[in-house]
Order: C-alpha cells, then structure tokens, then sequence
C-alpha cells in the first residue's frame, strides 16, 4: 500500500518541526557553544552571535508556504553539507523536509557538530544523519551545498532520474547610495560582515560607494570604526595560515592600489575610482570601490555568477545593479534571509 | 624613445649585466646596488610603489640590500598602473591573458631594448648551444600580428627573428586563432628535413603541445635529429591537463628528441626576465630545475611574513629583475618555488585558502 501523498500542510508542520528543534537547540546556548566553537573556529561570542541573530527559529506562515512551494517533491533527499555556515543546516533541512517524506544527512567533515545535534534534536525517523554516496541513491534527490567542483563531481556520480540540486558558493555585495549616511551605512555593512566571520555565501566582500574616491574613503574610515568597535564585542575566531597568506597578499596590492585601513582582526582597502572590481579576502575584510550607478551593473557583471545576495537600503536599486538571481535586503539585514526557500537563487 | 636620462642610465647598468654575461666576464656591479638604486627610482616614479614602501616602514633612501625592499603583488598590475613614465611613453605595452573578473595586468616598457637583449642572451645561453648558425625557430603559438600584447609572443618573436633562419610569418606561427595548424607545420618540418637535416627550434606553450599530441593521435612526427623544444606556460583550461613528467615523455617520444633537450622555461608578463632549465646549456644540469640569469633572482618567501625561507623549503616566488627598470624590479608572483642546487624548482601555483563556509574562494572565482 502506497504512503498517502503528503499535502502543503503536512509539509510546512514539517518545516515547523525543524524549526522547533532549532529553538530547542539555541535556547541551550550555554552547553552547545563550547562545541560549536570547536568545530567551526568561531569566536564564542561569534557562535553566541550566529544563535541570536542569525539562526532561523522562526517564520511567518506566508515565507513556510512559499519553502514548501520552492521545495518541489520528491521520494527522499540527501542532504550534502559540504561547506556551509553552521546555522545553514536548518535552512537546508527544511528545505529537503519539505521536498520530501524521506532526509539523510551527511554534514561537513570540516563542522559537523550543529547538523548532527540538530538531527538528534530532531528525533524523527524520517531524517537521519547518514553518509550515502551519490552513485548509491538510486532515485530521489540530493541537495549540494558545496564548492562548484564538489557539486560538480556529486553530479557526474549520481545515477540517471537522481536529480542533484547544488548551492554553490558565493558571496555578497553592499551598495552604499549616495545619499546614505556613511555613519550609518559602515554600521550596517559591519553587522553583515561580522557574522560567520565573513565565510557566509551571503557575506559582502565587495562594498560599493556611490560617489567619489573621497566618498569611498570616507566610508572606508567609517568601516574600520565599526569593524574595531564590534571587534571587542565579538572577536574574529580562528584565522587559518592560508587565510592570513592571502589577507597579506591582498593588503600589499592594495597598498599599492588604493588605500588600506587594517586593524589587527580587520582590513578595508579602496581601490581608485575604475579599478577593476575584486574581493577581499574572508575574515572581516572588506574592498571598497567609488562607483557611478550608470556603471555599477556593467561592473558588476564579471562577477554576477558569483553574486548570492545584495544589501542596499534602496530595494529597487539593488534589483537593478545585481543578477536577477541575487538576494535583496536593506544593509545590516543580508545575513537574515527569509525563510522562504534556498539562499543561493542561481540556477545550478 | 621619449628621452628620460635617469630611466635611461639605469637601463644602461642593467644591459651591462648582459653584456657581461655575454662575454663571459665579471658582472658590472653588485646586483644588490642595482637593485636598491630602482628601488630608489620606482619609489620616486610611482606612486603605489611609494605608498607600499611607506606602509612596510621601508626607508628606500636608506636602501643597502634588495631583499628589503617590498615586493609588488602580481595582482597589482592588474589593479593600477605600475610604471614610472607617462602612458603616451609607452613603447610596448603587454598584457596578461588573465581572468581576474575581466581585469587583464598590464606591463608597459618605455624602452624595449633591455627586454630584448636580457631575452636573446639568455636565451641564446639556454637554447642555443653548439648551433653555430641560425636554425628554423617555429612557433606553437600565435603571430605578434595576432597577438601584439602579449609578452610571450613578442619573445618568440624575437627568437625568430634573431635567431632563426629567415621565413614567412605561415611557416614559423603554426597556432591562428586557436587552432594548430597542423600541415603548415609538418609541411615546415619536412622542408628543414629536406634542406640537409638541419635541427629546428620548436618554441611552445604547454597547452599547445597537448593539443599537437592530440591531432597526431599517436601517430609519430619526428622533428630534424638535434632538434630542441622550449616548452613554457600551464594550460589555462585551453587543453587538457597532463602532469609535467607525462607531457615530457610523451612530446619526446611524438616528436622523438631527447628529453634534455625540451626545456623548460619561466616567464611572466609581469617581467622582462626569464628563466630556464639548463639541460642544455649544462651537461650536469638536473631536469627541472630552472637557473636565473645574473641580473635576476628568484627568492622563495614566506607568503605569511614575505621573508625568504630556507634552502629546500617552499615558498612564493618573489623575483628581483634588474631589468624590470621602468616597472617594479622586485614583483611577487603567484606561483610556489623552491631553492635547490643549481637554481629552483617551480610547483605550481599557490592554492587558495582552503574554503571554510560556503563564501566563495578568490581562486573558485578566478577559475570561472
């Protein structure tokens, strides 16, 4: 006898449940930021952070509708926590529960204590913490979150009729209008980057300040402010050898290329008006360009494939200086995506 | 030329290098000298230059040594300008093929010349030895005609044109527009066959040798006996991959040279100097390794601090150029060197950081 099909209701209690179990979770801060701390190398005040703030315990009955309706259907999903922020395990689970009445999860090797505690906060049957290879699945789905060679070669294992959905990585890009206070833009931008320590796909490593290099500078001083003074309440956590290789790199040409703001856990660097556009490294850095809005989308487009998320606190700006696929949230509010479905909106 | 007496002196000292190594005699003056006295120059002309002096506490006045004077990112000449004469002094301009979100870094030499001689002396050293007389130089790769910015090509072509017999441009550039042309080539090779088995010079980039080893499909295409193969480059996601063991053995055996006699070579856009194995040129010389010429030097450093590490330890190629007059004599490249006796070994480029999270590496950007 076959299961009865499950409805958009049954799907979103579904969802609920994960959420439930995430609040569970983050209403024992206490006891579980020790581990997490461990395993994700953020400060505990950045892990005391991502739990307040940036960990999904809640949405509204209209954001679950449209989850569930992204979700699509499928027999069962594989979830592969690749690479991810740590409170990402939430959102990709719901997603997965929603698609399907069947989950396993496998999570990062690299921080796999959020994913399988929230499993086990779960205690469901339907969702379990197993390491399936892909060519092994023989229908269903399996949710990537990944590296683009990781996603790659999950697609290329899979068998035919398994369908493989990747969440690439990717970043974030702040735009400051030129009528934005600088003070308040620079607090803003400071509370996106600070989360995850930068290393969300949502994170902006690329600001852009309308207006001149003055105006870029400006902002820039603005930034390191804000970065130094959320410096001493939450601490940057562990910053591997080949992070800070490429943190000096990127300093050096920037000395050379513009004008570079560095504190000891945080760097901002402006680049002259025309530069070519690039990123900063992750860890609380941030590039700052002066730009036009005429040429902001021109200048974008090397990098639209790579583009996740928008800050802007002009909405209909940020349509229209990203890649459709983009995120758009005001400054300050681009590491709290609704939860209405995938953070990562490409088609991959 | 615009004239410019302080860049012209100073090129004047760094062809004296070559001209020494040419003859075979005493080096000019301490490189060291050299060195710290454009450090000194660049530091005055351009402006980033000055800024990233200032930022590492560095007093170029007060300059003794070159290893204390920062190096320049290769990125950089991707991001400003890095020269220390105006644009409408510029006689040539070179230009990476690279991806950097559109950005391609860009090399402009006011005077030529001293590019010139450092590349046909040592190039001549590396590749030429016992060739009394100029031999056929073909070219795996594009025309200057197809491909003026590029500092490879123009180096080609100078192989070409100083050191090879005289021939048209469609039987010395088998490479237009991508494609190899693969009858032009052999047609070329026959006819040196024919005109007394005189060897020839095959100057190629890696990629284009796959894609040679490709066409023939396992079918041999000997080259005149003696003849020698300058193999340069990576392969840029224009070919298939093959490691660098492999790819040797297997351009030896299509073409059926010997395998000391295909040298490597090292070279940037970002520099006027070049660098060789010296299978050739030495009787002794281990495969693999690559030697510098005296007005250049390869460092490896740390890529955390910038100091240079030990013998036998890896780290970040920083190269001192003397020739690199107008430019940045000390530039910090991408790629991981190690010292070993008798020169370096290069293995490849620097990774990026290894992801944590899911934003995206600069590296995973590069390569889309």
């Amino acid at each position: 006898m076959s299961a009865a099909p499950r409805t958009a209701e049954g799907r979103a209690r579904d969802v609920r449940e994960i959420l439930r179990a995430a609040r569970s979770l983050a209403a024992r801060a206490d006891r579980i930021v020790p581990e997490i701390t461990k395993s994700t190398g953020l400060s505990p005040e950045g892990v005391h952070l991502a739990l307040r703030e940036h960990l999904e315990l809640e949405a509204t009955d209209d954001d679950i509708s449209a989850l569930v309706a992204r979700a699509g259907d499928a027999t069962r999903v594989h979830v592969v926590l690749s690479s991810s922020v740590f409170v990402g395990a939430v959102r990709a689970l719901a997603i997965a529960r929603a698609a399907a009445p069947h989950v396993t999860l496998r999570p990062s090797t690299r921080d796999p204590w959020f994913a399988r505690a929230l499993v086990e906060e779960l205690g469901s049957s339907a969702v379990q913490v197993e390491d399936v290879r892909a060519r092994d699945l023989a229908a269903g789905e399996i949710h990537v979150y990944g590296r683009d060679a990781t996603i790659a070669a999950i697609r290329a294992e899979a068998r035919r009729g398994v369908r493989v959905v990747g969440h690439g990585a990717g970043m974030g890009v702040a735009w400051v209008a030129a009528d934005d206070d600088l003070a308040e833009a620079a607090e803003a931008v400071a509370r996106d980057v600070v989360p995850f320590d930068q290393r969300g796909c949502l994170s902006p490593r690329l600001a852009l300040v309308e207006g001149d290099d003055a105006r870029a500078v400006a902002f820039a001083a603005a930034l390191d402010l804000r970065l130094a003074a959320w410096e001493a309440r939450v601490p940057r956590g562990v910053v591997g050898g080949d992070e800070v290789a490429e943190r000096v790199r990127w300093l050096e040409t920037m000395a050379i290329a513009g004008v570079v703001l560095a504190g000891p856990a945080h760097a901002v660097a402006v680049a002259a008006h025309g530069s070519p556009l690039t990123l900063a490294p992750v860890g609380r850095n941030m590039h700052i360009a002066p730009i036009a809005m005429a040429n902001a989308a021109a200048q974008l487009a090397p990098l639209a494939s790579a583009i996740v998320a928008v800050g802007a606190n002009d909405s209909a700006v940020a349509a229209r200086i990203g890649p459709p696929h983009a995120r758009v949230s005001r400054l300050g509010h681009m590491q709290r995506p609704r939860l209405d479905g995938p953070v990562d909106r490409r088609d991959r | 030329m615009v004239p410019d007496p302080e860049s012209d002196a100073l090129h004047l000292r760094a062809r004296a290098f070559v001209r020494a190594f040419e003859a075979g005699a005493t080096m000019p003056e301490a490189f060291d000298r050299l060195a710290c006295d454009l450090a000194r120059f660049q530091a005055a002309r351009v402006p980033g230059y000055a800024k990233l002096c200032r930022a590492r506490s560095v007093d170029v006045g007060a300059l003794a040594r070159a290893g204390d004077a920062p190096a320049v990112p290769t990125e950089a000449f991707k991001m400003t300008r890095i020269a220390t004469f105006p644009e409408d002094a510029a006689h040539v301009v070179f230009r990476t093929s690279g991806t950097t979100v559109g950005a391609r870094g860009l090399h402009a030499l006011r005077d030529a010349g001293t590019y010139d001689a450092a590349a046909l002396a040592f190039g001549r050293w590396a590749l030429m030895k016992g060739w009394k007389r100029p031999v056929p130089v073909l070219v795996l790769g594009p025309s200057p005609r197809e491909a003026p910015d590029s500092s490879l090509t123009h180096m080609n072509a100078l192989f070409v044109n100083e050191l090879g017999e005289p021939a048209g441009e469609r039987e010395t550039y088998f490479l237009q527009e991508e494609i190899l042309d693969v009858v032009a080539l052999d047609e070329r090779v026959v006819r040196a066959m024919t005109a007394g088995d005189a060897p020839v010079l095959l100057l190629a980039t890696s990629f284009a040798l796959v894609h040679l080893l490709d066409a023939l499909d396992g079918a041999p295409f000997r080259l005149p006996t003696g003849s020698r193969v300058m193999q340069t480059g990576g392969f840029k996601g224009r070919s298939r991959e093959i490691d660098g063991e492999t790819l040797r053995r297997d351009v030896a055996t299509a073409l059926q040279v010997e395998t000391r006699e295909i040298v490597g070579e090292y070279g940037m856009t970002e520099l006027g100097s070049q660098f060789y194995e010296a299978t050739i040129a030495s009787d002794d010389a281990a495969p693999w390794v690559y030697v510098e010429p005296p007005w250049a030097r390869v460092v490896p450093v740390d890529p955390v601090t910038l100091a240079p590490v030990a013998d036998g330890k890896i780290g970040l190629a920083r190269i001192e150029d003397l020739t690199n007059v107008d430019s940045a004599f000390a530039v910090l490249a991408a790629d991981r060197v190690r010292r070993v006796p008798g020169g370096f070994e290069l293995l490849g480029r620097a990774p990026g950081a290894p992801p944590r999270g899911c934003s995206i590496a600069i590296d995973e950007i590069l390569g889309r």
